[in-house]
């Protein structure tokens, strides 16, 4: 494997790139989902490959390839350094990458079990046994499923001296309910929405979830969900976010927002921009004074967990929102220097067939000083909101509204009627500046995000977000 | 490329594995090349192929699945063992009535060698003078220019044999002011076909004419939607609903729809992955033949589109939707009948309104009748009067997109093909809605 890295490095020196890098990426990933009672996929993909990016004359190029051959490793590399010649005809500057990055080592997540040393059977029979008590409760129209594994072997070099060694473990499950009657179509998920709960970790993460002891209890939710009164319509009142729900609200609001490739522009065509323009660093009340966030990729098992990011600058915490203050950017090399920074470590590639770019580490919010219970009873009236359904934001981050799947009424400092097809909307500022509680560590979880889509070509990013429910005051709900 | 021969070598060998009796196997090779710009500079340019091997074995009532990208003997070898022991680890599955026998898809030629060779300069090119316009306007220009190949095969036990090789061109624009956006989005299976002077100037336009936006109070207007909107919609559609698994799960918004006038009798909405007018994959991952599929005629629901799996549950033959190796089916290759009308003559007649280029990150609120909500992008306008009156900030909506579709006024006569992710397009023309419902509006 050290000629392969050396052939390209080297090859790419003698083609005039001034910068190089290799990442060789071998992945596992075994998928099982289940149905309705029957397994919808059981699968193992497994992908090799490589690729080589090349700085020439200031201009970055990319390529890559599944064969891991010599011969393969010279075309992409002359490849590579082609496209790169090719970009200096439209270019408004050498990239500068600041100091140099020589890292090596190695690192490995930290698990307790290698999930892939559990047998099918197992964990078929933990699918089944939550399946069938979902199954037991009546009303329920169908049910789904699922574990995911990865385990990701990657190797980066630079032409710098950089040479590191990673393999990371992902472990995922997750359970759903429908119901369907009433003119209605609810569900529920456990742990997290959107198919699963998931994290830098091993095995004991899904026995810690418990599926099975949460299966009925999910399923009988949905159906309840069926008769629940509808969330009121279009009222401005205080809300409680769970942790879940919380989880998202910052993927969307806070994290995409302070990615500084975005603030500059990078992805305009795409998701769009950021409202977190450069001036406004150390110089913008984002949040009120109890919100302090957090990026920080040594947070295991927080999806965002690693040894080194994709250019070799070690993992790292680096405050974002320090009492509301807004302090920090998610970076890579390029755009850190660009601003007389250095990179914090934040960047990532999907795949060896894709070009690393900035992306959320463990963005968090840091837990507060309140106990759930107090919190509700500290609240005359409002709403506590669960567990994403829906999520859409503008293209510069501002105006938001999310659906949850679940929704409480808060009345007198008690947790009333159950409420369906919860809704709220807001401006990220304004809405961060209305919280004025957040939930102690007791109630702080690290939540997963397997599906963060960014970039063109896609990419499908893995964050990790740690939450505890907040309160946040005059809040827009009831958007349907 | 590997090409045909290539292609069905590795297939034979997959299924001429020890223990296989009943399998089938799916190869997909794909070439993509992309500049990317931003700021009037390119910011990324990359090249990437790939070829993955999916198979499926099948032992009685079971199926089991591996993929791997390394086609060499052993990796092959060991796909095929990981699939063969994951079939005998599955549970019967009592719907499952083993692989379906397809009958042979018709050849459809879309490969072009001009759009397969051309090159990173060439791209560059194109880009720089796309950025060239943008700034000769004041504007700052970001999109993409991509190129690539996409081959796919099956080869079952139970005679599936396809094979299709394919091109793909697209070219996206978003030009920028320090107030606006426009936006314009071009896409064939022939590089030849991408206009990038015109698209370069459609996004100009807006983003010239949406300068300085300012704010109206949500509520419910008249919509007047580009194709790049309505593309959305249909999209929308037919994720939320158009496939067999959500409708036999009843969380589809045909649920209760099927043989009812849901939408207006102009709107008719149909499948099909040969018609060369669209982006064309004459068969999917089960090797199935792509049937035309007729989903709405005149504003009437009609069926789903089925893989073998779903159609088996109901008695039906597969319509040839199996979009990806797993997953549920998919509609992908979608059409719209254009009308006798024109945007032109949509604003004109339209005394009060909004003129919308496209929707952003759209989302599903509620299954019943596909409830989505949004926000409007690059390029925005009240209409007063029959004209284009002056540019607004945008707007979140939250609206039943069903019943949108029912309360269309008047559609488009030309249609644009719209290439989302490679194997997914709709053609549509433009739309005047009655009611539109807004939520909200940004900052």
């Amino acid at each position: 494997m050290d000629d392969l890295v050396s052939r390209a490095l080297d090859l790419a020196e003698v083609r005039g790139a001034g910068y190089a890098d290799i990442r060789i990426v071998r992945t596992s990933q075994e998928r099982i989902s289940l149905r309705n009672g029957v397994v919808d996929t059981l699968s193992v993909d497994e992908s090799l490959g490589f690729g080589v990016r090349v700085l020439v004359n200031g201009c970055w190029g990319f390529a890559s390839s599944h064969d891991l051959t010599g011969k393969e490793i010279d075309r992409i590399t002359a490849l590579a350094v082609d496209i790169a010649k090719a970009s200096g005809t439209l270019s408004k500057g050498a990239v500068d990458l600041g100091p140099a990055v020589t890292s090596r080592g190695t690192y490995t997540t930290p698990i307790e079990e290698d999930p892939f040393t559990i047998s099918t059977d197992h964990k078929l029979a933990l699918l089944m046994d939550a399946d069938q008590r979902m199954a037991s409760v009546k009303g329920v129209r169908s049910r789904q499923g699922n574990m995911v594994f990865i385990k990701e072997e990657k190797t980066f070099a630079n032409s710098e001296g950089a040479h590191v060694e990673q393999t990371v473990y992902e472990a995922g499950g997750g359970i759903a309910a429908n119901a369907v009657g009433n003119n209605e179509i609810q569900r529920r998920s456990y742990p997290q929405s959107m198919g699963r709960q998931q994290g830098c970790a091993g095995w004991e993460y899904i026995t810690a979830m418990d599926l099975p002891g949460n299966a009925e209890r999910v399923a009988t939710e949905a159906v309840a969900l069926l008769t629940a009164d509808p969330c009121p319509s279009g009222i401005v009142t205080d809300i409680i976010i769970g942790g879940a729900q919380l989880a998202l609200q910052i993927h969307e609001s806070c994290g995409h927002a302070i990615e500084l490739d975005r603030v500059l522009g990078a992805e305009a065509a795409y998701a769009g921009t950021s409202f977190l323009t450069t001036d406004k660093l150390n110089n913008f009340r984002y949040a009120s004074d109890v919100v302090n966030i957090t990026a920080d990729s040594l947070r295991v098992p927080g999806l965002g967990s690693y040894g080194w990011d994709d250019e070799g600058v070690p993992s790292q915490s680096t405050p974002i929102v320090t009492n509301g203050e807004f302090v920090g950017y998610l970076m890579s090399r390029e755009t850190a220097t660009g601003l007389g920074l250095t990179s914090n470590g934040c960047v990532r590639a999907a795949s060896w067939n894709r070009v690393p770019m900035i992306r959320m580490t463990n963005v968090s919010i840091e837990p507060g000083t309140w106990k759930l219970d107090d919190l509700i009873a500290d609240t005359d009236d409002g709403i506590f909101l669960e567990m994403n359904r829906s999520w859409s934001i503008d293209d510069k981050r501002y105006n938001f509204q999310f659906g949850t799947e679940v929704g409480y009424e808060i009345k007198n400092g008690k947790l009333g009627r159950l409420l369906r097809n919860t809704t709220y909307t807001g401006i990220t500022p304004e809405f961060w500046n209305s919280c004025d509680a957040v939930c102690d560590a007791d109630h702080w979880q690290m939540w997963g995000t397997p599906n963060c889509g960014k970039g063109q070509p896609g990419q499908i990013g893995h964050t990790g977000h740690g939450a505890a429910p907040a309160r946040f005051r005059n809040v827009r709900v009831g958007v349907l | 490329m590997i090409g045909r021969d290539r292609c069905e070598a590795v297939l034979s060998q997959t299924l001429d594995q020890p223990n296989i009796r009943e399998a089938d196997a799916y190869l997909s090779v794909q070439d993509l090349s992309l500049t990317r710009f931003a700021s009037n500079d390119i910011h990324q340019n990359v090249s990437h192929g790939n070829a993955q091997l999916h198979i499926r074995v099948v032992v009685g009532q079971r199926q089991g699945r591996a993929t791997t990208n390394d086609l060499s003997d052993g990796g092959i070898q060991r796909a095929a063992k990981l699939a063969h022991q994951n079939a005998l680890l599955m549970p019967e599955d009592p719907d499952f009535n083993g692989l379906t026998i397809p009958g042979a898809p018709p050849q459809v030629a879309t490969h072009d060698l001009d759009t397969e060779s051309y090159g990173p300069a060439s791209r560059s090119q194109v880009v720089a003078s796309v950025c060239r316009l943008a700034e000769a306007s004041g504007l700052e220009a970001s999109g993409f220019f991509r190129n690539g190949t996409q081959e796919t095969a099956v080869l079952s036990t139970k005679g599936a044999r396809a094979y299709h090789a394919g091109t793909f061109a697209g070219l996206l624009v978003m030009a920028i002011s320090d107030t606006s956006a426009g936006w314009s989005k071009g896409g064939s299976w022939r590089i030849e076909d991408i206009d990038s002077d015109a698209l370069a100037d459609e996004a100009v336009d807006k983003a010239l004419r949406g300068q300085n936006p300012r704010t109206v109070e949500p509520g419910e207007y008249t919509v007047v939607l580009d194709p790049y909107a309505v593309d959305d919609m249909l999209s929308s559609l037919s994720l939320y609903g158009m496939g067999a698994q959500s409708v036999q799960e009843e969380r589809s918004w045909m649920n209760g729809l099927i043989g009812e006038r849901a939408m207006s009798p102009q709107i008719s909405i149909w499948d099909d992955g040969a018609d060369l007018e669209g982006w064309p994959v004459p068969f999917d991952a089960e090797g199935v033949p792509r049937q035309r599929t007729q989903l709405v005629q005149e504003g009437v629901v009609l069926d789903p589109v089925h893989n073998s799996y779903t159609a088996g549950k109901e008695g039906k033959r597969s319509t040839g939707h199996q979009f990806a190796f797993t997953g549920p089916p998919v509609a992908s290759n979608l059409f719209m009948q254009t009308g006798d009308s024109s945007l032109e003559k949509m604003i004109a007649s339209t005394q009060r309104g909004l003129y919308i280029t496209r929707f952003h990150y759209t989302r599903l609120v509620h299954n019943r009748n596909c409830v989505m909500t949004g926000m409007t992008r690059d390029g925005t306008f009240l209409i007063e009067d029959g004209q284009l009156s002056y540019p607004v900030k945008d707007l979140r909506f939250t609206q039943s997109y069903v019943e949108a579709l029912a309360g269309v006024e008047a559609v488009g006569s030309q249609s644009k093909l719209v290439l989302n992710e490679v194997g997914f397009a709709t053609k549509v023309p433009a739309l005047k809605i009655g009611r539109f419902n807004f939520t909200g509006v940004t900052v």
